[in-house]
């Protein structure tokens, strides 16, 4: 008993952090219908971002966090500007071969920039073990927990309730309406790619201060984030916290009952049964578009 | 880079077939040559590592080893008063591109002899390359037993096998841990399962209880679900094979969760990286390695120092199997004579070299002997030898 309720939290924590690192990817990939293969080497910029701030320049770990949220942002709204704009509504193969190339230029030049060690992002508390009657976790993973969960609320609430969010659900629910209704759709698309690039970003930053973080993770964290955003559907905030802690809890017991050197395989068993009985993912939001 | 200004071993022979004031000018090139060290073609090594993807970081260290070796050679003179320059592929540490890469560095650049590849997957699938050109191939890092007992007169092995380092341990580790049931964690990959089967069978040849065996991938970050399982287990002793980015992660995780296991294993983890970024969590672990830093020969002193100066940190054991294997090469070129295929692999066979980490011969298979093995303790941050044994020639 007290071993599965060690697995179920701990797949619950690897679930938050795989729901929050495909958080950006379901803005991106779900919303704006880009697919998104440099997702993984955001992630991956913010790690070595964030080791670059709290190690290299020695702030703390949350003047750093909002260092890395502000030069991400301004990133990804570039990228947009200069990049993504030109192959909008050309439909997905151009979004595809583009993101594939971007990948490969932000891995190569970071491979440049810091080498291939990997590096320590600081923590904000002490490593030692925390104990919740027979379950381990540790101050870390509890911080970086609240601050997921914080991040998840922060951005739902910024889709919901401000202009910005009406603006873009506006722009991705007929954007020619919504430039006809005023609305500065190449703003909205580079706000929402902006975001979608933080979001990784700030995951690659606060699970490098748990685990470690390197140049060349991006490929596995970009097929994570897929498997993750399938399973919840397609541009669901919902659905890709679902999805994340299905996937980080169905991994942990598989790992714990099966067998752990087949892991991987999961994620993508759990695509292939939900895509059977479930074409559109846990909780879809455009099951019209087929 | 290096230019040759006077090609004359293609001018020379032609030139003298027709005067004896040709011959006078020839003799005169050559003695420029030989003095004006890099007037001359370089001497061409191909090298193949993986310098991306997931051990990337480990085959970066191993280039670096490698440079400096040829840096210090060229310093010398170079080899038959030709500089030596070094070919260097990214093999990835996948058979198909580290084909891809031999076959490069054989067709493309001409190169004398090839070095690598790391993975003993990828290194298998070069052997039949160099045997079909006729060309060295030289390994310093991949340590499955099999790739010597194939036959493949071209390939030499300047690495430990798994089966060495853990015949040669176990009775120590089993002594001075006490150890009597023991789990095995290891990387899915030939090296990691190579590497908990060989410890497996010589600890229960020891008479140590196996507990249980599992295996993790590439790049696997959080172990917490392997370790709770550990935890339940009841094992008194953890043998892990994993390298520097899996190794300070799991080793962190074990000390996270309260673990209280002695830890020994293989990989290069006697490192400054890997005692930085496992933290106090390195603390009272144990290594089995063919190299570590602080080795106490005269040799190793002077690569440490020269390597600290080039790279603002001690060298690993990935550092030092680069540096020993273009040394090996270089020095039997030298010896050859001349970078004919058939005189350098006779050569090579002849190979008595003293590295940083003690002597390296061959025997008839191309498996090294007479290096250092050492099993270290990391201490106070640093990595003390704590037990030293010499390869003898197996029988």
């Amino acid at each position: 008993m007290d071993l599965l309720l060690q697995f179920l939290v701990n797949g619950v924590v690897i679930g938050v952090f795989y729901a929050l690192s495909a958080l950006g990817l379901t803005l991106i990939f779900g919303l704006m219908r880009v697919v998104n293969f440099a997702h993984g080497d955001f992630y991956m910029l913010g790690g070595v971002l964030g080791w670059f701030v709290t190690e290299r320049l020695g702030l703390d770990f949350f003047s750093g966090l909002a260092i890395v949220a502000v030069v991400m942002a301004a990133f990804g709204w570039v990228i947009d500007r200069v990049l993504i704009e030109r192959v909008r509504d050309q439909g997905e193969e151009a979004g595809i071969l583009l993101t594939i190339g971007l990948s490969i230029v932000i891995a190569n030049v970071a491979l440049l920039a810091v080498g291939t060690a990997p590096l320590k992002v600081a923590s904000p508390v002490s490593e030692a073990p925390l104990l919740l009657g027979p379950v381990v976790l540790t101050r870390g993973r509890v911080v970086a927990l609240v601050i997921a969960a914080l991040l998840v609320v922060a951005s739902h609430l910024l889709i919901r309730r401000t202009t910005l969010g009406r603006a873009m659900r506006a722009t991705f629910q007929d954007p020619m309406a919504a430039r006809l209704a005023g609305i500065r759709t190449e703003r909205v698309y580079a706000s929402t790619f902006a975001l979608g690039t933080t979001l990784a970003a700030l995951s690659g930053m606060l699970l490098g201060s748990i685990y470690s973080a390197q140049v060349s993770i991006g490929g596995t964290v970009s097929l994570k984030a897929f498997v993750v955003v399938i399973l919840g559907g397609m541009g669901s905030f919902p659905g890709a916290i679902a999805g994340g802690l299905l996937l980080g809890v169905v991994e942990a017991l598989w790992g714990g009952y099966i067998s752990t050197n087949l892991v991987d395989l999961v994620g993508f068993l759990l695509v292939i049964v939900l895509l059977l009985f479930r074409p559109y993912g846990l909780f879809s939001l455009r099951a019209e578009r087929a | 880079m290096h230019k040759p200004s006077f090609d004359f071993s293609v001018a020379c022979p032609a030139a003298l077939r027709r005067s004896a004031q040709a011959v006078f000018l020839c003799v005169a090139a050559v003695g420029l040559t030989a003095h004006g060290a890099f007037a001359a073609e370089p001497i061409r090594i191909g090298l193949i590592q993986p310098l991306t993807g997931s051990v990337a970081y480990n085959g970066q260290a191993d280039v670096d080893g490698a440079k400096l070796a040829v840096a210090a050679i060229n310093k010398a003179g170079g080899v038959l008063g030709r500089p030596v320059e070094l070919r260097i592929e990214d093999g990835q540490c996948n058979p198909a591109n580290t084909v891809n890469a031999a076959e490069k560095l054989v067709q493309k650049d001409k190169v004398v002899s090839l070095i690598g590849a790391f993975c003993s997957s990828a290194t298998a699938a070069i052997m039949p390359v160099a045997q079909k050109y006729r060309i060295p191939l030289l390994t310093g890092v991949s340590s499955e037993a099999d790739l010597t007992e194939k036959g493949n007169p071209w390939f030499f092995r300047a690495a430990e096998t798994d089966q060495l380092l853990a015949r040669t341990f176990a009775p120590a580790l089993i002594k001075t841990l006490q150890l009597k049931r023991v789990a095995y964690i290891g990387v899915n990959d030939d090296w990691g399962r190579g590497g908990v089967q060989e410890f497996q069978q010589a600890l229960q040849a020891g008479g140590v209880q196996t507990v249980s065996t599992d295996y993790f991938d590439h790049g696997a970050t959080d172990f917490y679900t392997l370790l709770t399982k550990l935890r339940a287990s009841g094992a008194d002793g953890l043998f892990v094979a994993a390298e520097t980015q899996d190794g300070s992660i799991l080793v962190k995780q074990i000390k996270e969760l309260g673990l209280n296991m002695k830890v020994f294993g293989v990989g290069s983890w006697a490192t400054s990286d890997f005692i930085g970024l496992a933290g106090p969590a390195a603390e009272g672990v144990y290594a089995a390695v063919p190299y570590v830093s602080t080795l106490a020969t005269p040799q190793n002193t002077a690569f440490v120092a020269s390597y600290t100066a080039a790279y603002k940190a001690p060298p690993g054991k990935y550092s030092a199997a680069g540096y020993n294997a273009v040394q090996i090469m270089a020095q039997a070129i030298a010896r050859a004579g001349s970078t004919d295929a058939d005189k350098v692999r006779a050569a090579l066979a002849q190979t008595d070299y003293t590295a940083p980490n003690g002597h390296y011969r061959f025997t008839p298979k191309g498996q090294a002997y007479g290096f250092s093995l050492a099993l270290v303790k990391i201490q106070n941050k640093t990595p003390n030898v704590v037990a030293l044994a010499t390869v003898s020639a197996p029988h």
